[in-house]
């Protein structure tokens, strides 16, 4: 379970730029299928690499499925080294990805994203025709059915 | 292994994975329940995120009642 809220709040009380993605993306689009975590893309420049971080710390995050003690800091260093970060944190589940497969970076991905208000915030999340492509890339089979889902969400909204 | 290469990666493959994932999402597609998301459609961005916490408070307590029911 994630607190969208407060990690919506938390990125943007930052101003880290980011994009919505994945299940949380489709939820904004009308999906009703369960998702349980958020997943990000965020822009790799240095200055959005340190306000990330410091939006994150309130939340304590942690490599998700690590065992308790390994040293990991999820520092602005550990996010240059690295790219795509599976989280668990004190608000739930974080995905924060550097790039996707199927639609690369935050650069690449924010021509194709509309920016919406969630919870009092402006953010970006990506756009539907976008989510879709990016699942169809991905090629995994647990995504063909909210692929199908997502395409049947673009034929019955009003402007699809 | 470079002719192994050619040979995923050819247009012929590639052309048969993208109709074989067409032809399951087409299946999946049938099975849809189209009321929900008309439904969803109605609401404003926000009440969708609300309403998928709820879903995910509701999962969790699901789980937990599992597990204290497996531990009688």
């Amino acid at each position: 379970m994630i607190d969208f809220e407060a990690v919506l709040r938390g990125l943007a009380g930052e101003r880290v730029r980011f994009i919505v993605i994945g299940g949380a993306a489709a939820t904004a689009h009308g999906s009703a299928r369960l998702t349980q975590d958020l997943d990000v893309v965020y822009e790799r420049s240095p200055t959005n690499i340190a306000s990330l971080v410091r939006a994150l710390e309130p939340f304590a995050p942690y490599l998700r499925g690590a065992p308790p003690g390994l040293p990991f800091r999820f520092d602005v260093e550990t996010v240059k080294h690295g790219l795509n970060f599976t989280l668990t944190t004190m608000a739930g589940d974080l995905d924060v990805l550097g790039e996707i497969v199927g639609g690369g970076g935050y650069d690449a991905l924010s021509p194709h994203s509309q920016r919406l208000e969630l919870f009092g915030v402006e953010c970006l999340v990506l756009g539907l025709d976008k989510l879709i492509d990016v699942k169809r890339a991905a090629g995994r089979p647990k995504d063909l059915e909210a692929i199908a889902e997502l395409e049947e969400i673009r034929d019955l909204r009003p402007s699809g | 292994m470079a002719e192994l290469y050619r040979h995923c990666y050819s247009p012929a493959v590639l052309s048969a994975t993208s109709d074989s994932m067409d032809a399951v999402v087409r299946e999946y597609r049938k099975g849809i329940d189209r009321t929900l998301i008309q439904r969803n459609l109605t609401l404003s961005v926000e009440e969708r995120f609300r309403q998928l916490m709820q879903l995910q408070r509701f999962a969790e307590e699901l789980r937990r009642a599992g597990r204290a029911a497996e531990r009688k």
